[in-house]
């Protein structure tokens, strides 16, 4: 499926966001990377797409009414194998049961499991003043407590993503530390440019999250996607 | 297209009274005193005002009108409007308020009303709700704040655009108090029509105005890329300060994403401001500094300053200030060592910063002056003069004024004190030479001269 016809979809079903598998889908179509992943919905069919795609995998529950899927026992990090693929997909089920109970179940994420990175978040946003922007922070507590990030109003060069990051106060956690390579700020430039370009050419689209991105010294993959649009 | 505003050959003033005090008055003298066009007031009540006939309204006018100023209610502003139309005006201000600043629906209805009629009749607005133009060249000038409470400035070539009419008029009675020279003030008020992206476009090509001073609240939504765009070109021809108001409202934690939550107001212009080249004064003392070094001192050619002190300890807290602004105060090179060595007693410091210790005289700063201001080596020289020290006797400043011509050398004084400093203070910037008192103030105006040289490409950061 096209980005237009999986966005159009979503909203003609009434719903406000993406779901994880489309909104990889979606960037991945902008040259974003995002991991290998493939939708469930049985037992046997999560079994069979971790095998696929080869261990370790992490497994997410896929709903339109959950949007914090982890407070919810909705996923499971490190399956190792076939056997662990089915406990998790009916250990999900259960959570989310007795979680969030009557919240609608698409099915299992299976994504394949990213290597410990430096996790990065980066973001667009679709503001009232000046239109698509985008933002580029370190996750974790550096974008939850000190809200160490930057910004830039779209259109923007890689020039521009690159000052991006070198703008934070954290900067120079990118250029390596206690013995780790610098990561790859071109891929990282390249993604934030991809979020730009997603949100110029699809006027449905409010807001997205890509957080985390973990960002590696020869290249950078998005782990988590989250792609809202504009309430009618 | 906005010079209809600024160089009218005829102003209709539409609300024109004798009644002392009033706002209609008020402007009617401004004009009458200034103003080197033809001025039509325009009331049904009167015949004449102040000497002048008076027109039932602006279709009564005989002649072209050029410039409508409006102070009526605003419910009597669209028909204003009507009239004006019909005659064929282009440019109206309209003073005044009562519309969609008020909160009431009947105040929305009315500024709708208005921005429909100027649609129809392709008539551009300025406000309402505003104070409106000051122009020190044509003599337009809707402020009406009568010359007793609001000094004019001299004529001068800095230009601002400000989102408060209160603002707009304290800054210019503060200018002309410290006899800053002041081209043309807008304030625009609900900017139904006229915004900043006009303005700034305006600026660009008027030869009055050698720098662009905004204050900020916030641009008219959806014209925030177009600013970016403009005024990226515009600052290759002159610079543009702004003060953005409003920093501390944020994103709302409720905010559907993380990016929506994080992206407040101020940090996106923040980025506006750097994407679009502009330089941001961070408090009120900041617009002064910057737009008096912005507009006498040439560009930076790179970041290596020299300081010429007599006091070390100022000297130190210089070099503290700079180096803390990024700039770096080279060790003096050993030719130049040389050099110094030979002109200057062995107490004094030849390393940078320069030390003259106190008891030096004029002499002893020209000649050092005379060394360092010709080297490609030296990117800004900061002449500390505390004028206590009893050899300073004003030669060395009528050696500055002479020098900024003679090497075109971004350069800047550091003074502190009293009636002495004040005078030749006065003395320096009357001819060009930025004078600060705080060394933290300096450093961060250079700072500014020098972004704007990396903007304009004189100098390349490294």
């Amino acid at each position: 499926m096209n980005v237009k016809t999986i966005i159009e979809n979503a909203i003609k079903e009434g719903r406000r966001k993406l779901l994880e598998h489309e909104a990889f889908e979606v960037i991945r179509a902008y040259g974003i990377p995002a991991p290998e992943t493939g939708l469930a919905k049985t037992p046997e069919e999560v079994a069979e797409l971790a095998d696929k795609i080869g261990y370790p995998v992490v497994l997410k529950i896929v709903s339109p009414d959950i949007s914090h899927k982890s407070d919810v026992g909705g996923v499971i990090l490190n399956i190792n194998s076939r056997e662990e693929a089915i406990e998790g997909f009916k250990k999900i089920q259960e959570n989310v049961k007795t979680k969030a109970p009557g919240a609608r179940i698409v099915g299992v994420l299976v994504q394949k499991m990213a290597p410990k990175g430096l996790e990065v978040i980066i973001g667009g946003l679709r503001d009232n003043i000046f239109g698509p922007v985008v933002m580029f922070g370190l996750g974790g507590i550096f974008v939850e407590v000190l809200r160490d990030v930057s910004f830039r109003i779209a259109p923007l060069t890689e020039e521009d993503a690159l000052e991006m990051m070198k703008e934070i106060k954290a900067a120079k956690l990118l250029e390596g530390y206690r013995g780790q390579p610098p990561v790859d700020k071109k891929s990282l430039a390249k993604i934030i440019l991809g979020v730009a370009k997603l949100l110029e050419e699809n006027p449905e689209i409010e807001s997205i999250d890509l957080n985390p991105v973990m960002a590696y010294s020869e290249k950078a993959i998005v782990v988590d996607a989250r792609v809202i649009f504009r309430p009618k | 297209m906005l010079n209809k505003f600024f160089n009218p050959q005829s102003v209709a003033i539409v609300g024109a009274t004798p009644r002392e005090g009033k706002v209609g008055r008020v402007i009617l003298e401004n004009f009458k005193k200034r103003f080197k066009g033809k001025i039509y007031p325009v009331n049904p009540k009167y015949d004449e005002i102040l000497g002048l006939k008076c027109y039932k309204s602006v279709k009564d006018i005989p002649e072209p009108v050029d410039l409508v100023i409006t102070v009526v209610p605003a419910p009597v502003v669209p028909q204003v409007l009507e009239d004006a139309g019909k005659k064929g005006v282009k440019a109206a201000i309209i003073i005044s308020g009562g519309f969609r600043e008020t909160g009431t629906e009947e105040g929305e209805k009315l500024e709708k009303q208005v921005m429909d009629i100027s649609r129809k009749y392709g008539i551009r607005i300025i406000g309402p709700n505003c104070l409106g133009i000051y122009d020190n060249w044509s003599g337009v000038d809707t402020f009406f704040l009568p010359d007793e409470k609001m000094m004019r400035p001299l004529k001068g070539y800095i230009s601002f655009i400000s989102q408060s009419g209160a603002f707009a008029s304290a800054l210019l009675d503060w200018m002309a108090l410290k006899g800053i020279g002041v081209s043309r003030a807008v304030s625009y008020g609900n900017k139904i029509d006229v915004d900043d992206v006009d303005l700034i476009e305006y600026f660009r090509d008027d030869d009055k105005t050698k720098i662009i001073i905004m204050y900020l609240e916030g641009l008219k939504p959806g014209r925030g890329r177009l600013f970016i765009e403009k005024a990226k070109e515009i600052v290759q021809h002159k610079p543009i300060v702004i003060y953005k108001a409003g920093k501390t409202a944020r994103g709302s934690a409720a905010a559907a994403s993380h990016t929506a939550a994080l992206a407040g107001n101020y940090e996106l212009y923040k980025a506006a401001i750097k994407q679009a080249g502009l330089v941001e004064a961070e408090s009120f003392d900041e617009i002064m500094d910057l737009s008096k070094i912005l507009l006498t001192q040439p560009l930076m050619k790179g970041n290596r300053v020299y300081v010429v002190t007599d006091a070390g300890g100022v000297g130190v807290m210089l070099t503290d200030a700079l180096t803390m602004q990024g700039f770096v105060l080279p060790k003096t090179p050993d030719d130049l060592k040389k050099e110094l060595r030979e002109i200057l007693p062995p107490h004094c410091i030849v390393e940078n910063p320069i030390d003259l210790t106190g008891d030096t005289d004029d002499k002893r700063y020209i000649d050092v002056l005379e060394k360092l201001l010709p080297r490609e080596d030296v990117d800004a020289v900061v002449v500390v003069a505390l004028p206590q020290i009893p050899g300073l006797k004003g030669e060395l400043f009528r050696y500055l004024v002479e020098a900024k011509t003679k090497y075109n050398k971004p350069m800047i004084v550091i003074m502190i004190g009293s009636h002495e400093a004040e005078k030749y203070g006065k003395f320096l910037e009357k001819n060009g030479i930025p004078v600060f008192e705080s060394p933290e103030r300096a450093a961060r105006a250079l700072k500014a001269l020098y972004t704007y040289s990396l903007i304009r490409g004189v100098a390349s950061r490294k």
